[in-house]
């Protein structure tokens, strides 16, 4: 399945919640949406679903030779970032009705359910009701039931919310075998180290627009000053010399005899270190690449300086 | 017509709410607690205990099976301390000393019973036999005059089946069964769309069925949980009927005045009106968004009006506002039984008030799933009657 968003906006009333967003989804990768809440990225993942229309712009999803301007519900798994479901049902019957409802015979449900109770350890509790479970474990039921029906592509909100960290490794592990199973997965989270693992493209976004936008590499390189040094010296650190000596680098002091200079792709690393060789005693030095979680937050504050609220 | 998926919906809804474990034993309970209440008026029943009341010596009045009536010689303050004491008599009779008062008689006794009731009726039986006396009158002209009149009804319209039949009961028992359905469905369809809105199903369900879908699924299974209700109703009012038929009167079943061809007519206007109030209800309860502060669920209770309106004017099953409830589609499913019970009509009317309220439960559900939809797209914002009279009424599609 294949997805390009041209150019979507969308007004709730007065209040824009997308702005001219657009961006383009392959079959069989995972694509991450990016922001803070409140960014827009409930309101895309609506419009893909079909609840809302785009006010401008369009949406063009293809599968098999068909194109749709919305997923079709049979093709789609859906985890919505307003979740829950029937807490006095057991979770075979919760997941049963649900796959029923996709149109699957129960003898295929109970096949596929066997297969990811087992991946999330809930095997022994499918007799359980759902209240009885933990807010983890009832969304893991969740998204066991927006994959029953092996969708060709998979939607899930917010997917690593109230999870804790082992868990939140599962939700990688069972992302990734959607993934292996062909599926194509749109995500949104806020959890950029999970995000890094796994997305192949993502979309960055603030309030309704996009802000960054592919691979991560490639917002890695639209992200700026994203090669740092990280610098201890033999003695204490005059950090207003330090300034006058690169007047064009960004410096973080981390301690008395320790510094981190953040360098733009055309600032040079070599001749940057030559000045320093020659005015300190230099004890270490360490290159570093900013992770996707200093990406968000830069460019976050990149952005807001940009457009003040 | 209805989809796979709406079916799904459908049974699921109904076997939520079908708990048959807890049904037997409320029925139970209520076998239980009318038997306590017949147990209780048998053991507490007054008429079958034996009363002595004081009477004047000039009293000629005859003992009854419940009265035993007696001419003490002694004062009656005497006679007042005696019956306050409880020992010789449960009342005492005296006539008044006031001359210009109405009764003329006096009934002392230590608090109101209801046995008083029936020695009033006996007083006064007594006094109308010495007034009758005093009028030189024969036990025949006393008679007579006591009889009520006798008025006979003719009715010249022959399709008018009477006044006080079996089929007015027919009729009664309709309205009952109908008011019970509703009232079911009223709980469940509140319960479960506003139910699933707080547990937050109804986006995740939006990705798979679509609302009118939902909406048909919904409407389907508590307008069969309504039906269920209706009819282990009847079932339990015939079960009361046909015990109270062999063991209180001992006269055996006979059900000859059920009207086999009313109650086949009624099956279809009731399932009909079901429908259609479950669609109504659905319709208000999507647009709902959080009952504890919404008003509107108590607008649901409007289809509770055509069985109010039916039973103000059911003993005028030929008139005017009777033949307009019969026909008009809101109302039809109540009022049309009602009337076919009481009065003979031509097949093609219920057939014609049938079609028309097809057309009523397909309009109805359509708006039930528009609004659904349009209520869903506000996100928690609930909307104003304005915007869901205009959802009603427009066409677009969903």
């Amino acid at each position: 399945m294949q997805l390009i968003v041209t150019a979507i906006s969308k007004d709730y009333g007065s209040i824009p919640a997308v702005r001219q967003v657009s961006f383009q989804i392959n079959s069989g990768e995972i694509f991450a949406l990016l922001g803070p809440n409140g960014a827009g990225k409930s309101s895309i993942i609506r419009m893909l679903v079909g609840m809302t229309k785009p006010d401008q712009g369009s949406i063009l999803v293809s599968h098999q030779d068909e194109h749709y301007d919305h997923v079709p519900r049979r093709l789609l798994g859906y985890l919505p970032e307003d979740r829950g479901l029937y807490p006095d049902k057991s979770i075979e019957k919760n997941l049963l009705y649900l796959a029923q409802l996709h149109g699957l015979s129960k003898q295929k449900a109970l096949k596929e359910m066997a297969h990811w109770l087992e991946v999330f350890d809930l095997t022994d509790r499918r007799d359980e009701d759902l209240k009885q479970l933990s807010k983890g474990n009832q969304q893991k039921v969740q998204l066991i039931a927006a994959v029953l029906h092996q969708p060709a592509l998979v939607i899930l909100d917010e997917p690593f919310s109230g999870l804790d960290p082992i868990n939140q490794e599962k939700v990688v592990g069972f992302l990734k075998a959607l993934k292996a199973r062909g599926m194509t997965v749109i995500l949104s989270a806020h959890q950029m180290a999970m995000v890094e693992k796994l997305a192949d493209h993502m979309l960055l976004m603030a309030k309704g627009s996009a802000i960054l936008t592919g691979t991560l590499a490639d917002i890695q390189q639209q992200a700026g000053p994203q090669r740092q040094m990280a610098i201890s010296c033999a003695g204490p650190v005059n950090v207003e010399q330090l300034q006058q000596w690169l007047p064009d680098l960004a410096i973080e002091v981390i301690s008395a005899n320790r510094f981190i200079l953040k360098l733009t792709a055309e600032q040079s690393v070599s001749a940057t270190l030559k000045l320093l060789v020659n005015e300190l005693e230099l004890t270490q030095v360490e290159m570093q690449t900013a992770d996707l979680h200093q990406l968000y937050l830069m460019a976050m504050a990149r952005h807001q300086q940009r457009e003040p609220a | 017509m209805i989809s796979r998926q709406s079916v799904t919906v459908a049974k699921w809804e109904f076997l939520r709410f079908f708990k048959w474990k807890q049904q037997l034993i409320s029925y139970l309970l209520m076998m239980a607690v009318m038997a306590a209440v017949a147990l209780w008026s048998y053991f507490t029943d007054e008429s079958r205990k034996v009363y002595r009341i004081a009477v004047p010596a000039e009293f000629t009045i005859s003992n009854t099976e419940q009265f035993q009536f007696q001419r003490p010689t002694i004062a009656l303050d005497e006679q007042l301390a005696q019956l306050k004491d409880g020992e010789s008599w449960h009342g005492v009779v005296t006539l008044s000393p006031d001359k210009e008062a109405e009764s003329g008689v006096v009934l002392h006794t230590l608090a109101a019973k209801k046995w008083q009731q029936q020695l009033e009726a006996e007083l006064n039986n007594y006094f109308r036999q010495q007034y009758a006396t005093e009028l030189q009158l024969t036990a025949g002209q006393l008679s007579r005059l006591q009889q009520p009149l006798a008025l006979e009804y003719v009715y010249l319209d022959e399709d008018f089946k009477g006044k006080d039949t079996p089929e007015k009961m027919i009729a009664l028992g309709v309205l009952i069964l109908l008011f019970i359905g509703l009232s079911t469905a009223f709980g469940q369809v509140l319960l479960s769309i506003t139910g699933e809105k707080q547990q937050r199903v109804t986006e995740q369900l939006y990705a798979i069925v679509t609302p009118q879908q939902w909406m048909d699924g919904k409407v389907l299974g508590h307008s069969l949980s309504a039906m269920k209700a209706m009819v282990t109703s009847a079932l339990v009012m015939l079960l009361v009927f046909i015990v109270v038929s062999v063991v209180v009167r001992d006269d055996g079943i006979n059900l000859s005045w059920l009207n086999w061809g009313v109650l086949a007519w009624l099956v279809p206007f009731a399932l009909l009106g079901v429908l259609l109030s479950a669609c109504f209800m659905g319709a208000i309860a999507a647009s709902i968004d959080d009952p504890n502060t919404s008003g509107k669920g108590a607008v649901m209770m409007i289809t509770w009006l055509p069985m109010l309106f039916t039973y103000l004017v059911i003993d005028s099953p030929t008139g005017t506002a009777m033949t307009v409830l019969s026909w008009l589609p809101l109302t039809s499913f109540a009022a049309m039984p009602v009337k076919m019970a009481m009065v003979d009509l031509p097949w093609w009317q219920p057939a014609l008030s049938l079609l028309l309220l097809v057309a009523a439960v397909w309009w109805m559900r359509r708006v039930a799933g528009r609004i659904f939809l349009r209520g869903m797209q506000m996100y928690g914002k609930e909307p104003s009657w304005g915007q869901i009279v205009g959802w009603a009424l427009s066409n677009k599609a969903d």
